[in-house]
């Protein structure tokens, strides 16, 4: 039990000062996360209005694709992803492998079926007076488009909330596409498993420890969403 | 008067339901038509196609002697409204931004809550849309449809789920809009209300 105390000694130390490479880490989870999501809500976002807005041949397969890669594993996107971007793949050109760019591809495409199947979902969920409210106001077709996305504002932002959880929390794509570089890809949770696996539980537990605050403050922010969805 | 709306052999079918069958049915400028009949006659459906809302199944329907879609003169308040998830200011004022008339807002938006009943506009147009009792959120639809001022006010009962006060706001605000000029069509059972706005009544289901 000794080295817990330890453990959470050494966290406190190194949250205390500063630590740099704590610091970095953190940074790096959080950047390329942020990047991730903002691409995946760029193309997520059209994708999944359309999917649950309109009605067109082969949507229904495309929902079902969708939805089926809400449980693809991290680590065969990492794997598929680093078939393109190694030397030898497709983009090796572009020396993306163990870079944060390169995490960030894998991350995004890992946020990319949670945001465009909740957002098709939200759509079909939503009240269908909002559309003939909208129409007998006067709204064009653009009109519409934009109000209903806005009408589903605190849907998307849970969404956004939900990915942003999953990337943030991910080891497999991170190693294998970023390549657990010190101060350079190194994420949280890749220092994580290092640190732990080398006997260092002090950086271990303070990660630990900061990726749990960022769990609850996100967290915190889905329960105030969801209460105003609510209301 | 010009003929408003002219519709001929109109069918509304879905699935396997005929909701709506109707041979013939004109409306003139300024007119009020009282849709009557019992649950299941067709009343809503009518109002939804008058609303452009839908397309006919069969049959014709024109406006102004034309079959194109006029929606920007024809305002629907439905049976059960929905006020966007923002507060009662921007619900109201919706049709007029969606026109870009963006200019004297607040004042077009507190002669219609006075309309409808209101007497504190500027307090009621800062709550948000959940905060609303059943019979205000009827009564703020009623307005933000008021506001655009339109050529033909389509109303689907409006006082079948409002309490007495309410009730009377709503009838109060429609007989000012039939005094203004504008053709109101409304689908009632309530017969304090066919009473209170009279004109001609169309019997659905008996035709």
């Amino acid at each position: 039990m000794e080295y817990f105390s330890q453990g959470f000694a050494k966290a406190w130390e190194l949250l205390w000062h500063m630590d740099t490479a704590t610091i970095s880490a953190v940074k790096v989870t959080l950047s390329s996360t942020f990047v991730s999501l903002c691409i995946a809500l760029l193309l997520g976002l059209p994708l999944g209005f359309l999917l649950g807005y309109c009605r067109f041949p082969g949507r229904r397969l495309l929902r079902l694709i969708s939805d089926t890669l809400l449980a693809f594993p991290t680590v065969l996107i990492g794997l598929i992803v680093y078939a393109f971007i190694t030397r030898r793949g497709p983009l090796g050109e572009f020396g993306l492998l163990f870079t944060v760019p390169g995490m960030v591809i894998g991350q995004a495409m890992l946020a990319l079926p949670i945001i465009t199947s909740w957002v098709a979902q939200s759509v079909e969920n939503l009240d269908k007076r909002c559309r003939e409210t909208l129409l007998t106001l006067g709204a064009t077709k653009g009109q519409l488009v934009f109000l209903t996305i806005r009408e589903l504002r605190y849907d998307v932002a849970m969404v956004c909330v939900t990915a942003f959880g999953r990337v943030v929390t991910e080891v497999g794509i991170a190693t294998m596409l970023g390549g657990n570089i010190r101060y350079a890809t190194r994420t949280m949770t890749t220092a994580i498993a290092l640190e732990t696996s080398q006997g260092e539980f002090g950086q271990g537990i303070a990660l630990g420890f900061l990726l749990l605050l960022i769990a609850f403050l996100i967290n915190a922010l889905l329960v105030g969403i969801k209460r105003r969805v609510r209301a | 008067m010009s003929e408003i709306y002219r519709a001929q052999n109109l069918v509304q079918v879905y699935g396997t339901v005929t909701a709506l069958s109707l041979a013939s049915f004109s409306v003139k400028k300024g007119e009020v038509v009282a849709l009557t009949g019992p649950n299941g006659s067709g009343k809503s459906t009518l109002l939804r196609l008058l609303a452009f809302l839908e397309k006919p199944s069969a049959g014709e329907l024109l406006f102004f002697g034309q079959g194109d879609d006029p929606r920007r003169e024809v305002t629907l308040l439905l049976q059960e409204p929905y006020l966007l998830k923002d507060t009662v200011f921007r619900n109201v004022t919706l049709g007029l931004a969606l026109r870009g008339k963006t200019s004297n807002l607040k004042a077009a938006f507190e002669t219609v809550m006075h309309a409808v009943g209101f007497e504190d506009a500027e307090t009621m147009g800062k709550r948000f849309f959940h905060a609303l009792s059943g019979g205000e959120k009827q009564r703020v639809a009623l307005a933000s449809r008021l506001i655009v001022q339109p050529t033909v006010l389509l109303l689907d009962e409006p006082t079948s789920s409002v309490d007495a006060r309410s009730a009377r706001a709503i009838e109060c605000a429609v007989r000012g809009c039939i005094d203004s000029g504008t053709t109101v069509i409304y689908a009632t059972h309530d017969l304090s209300l066919l009473k209170a706005l009279g004109g001609r009544e169309v019997r659905l289901g008996e035709v």
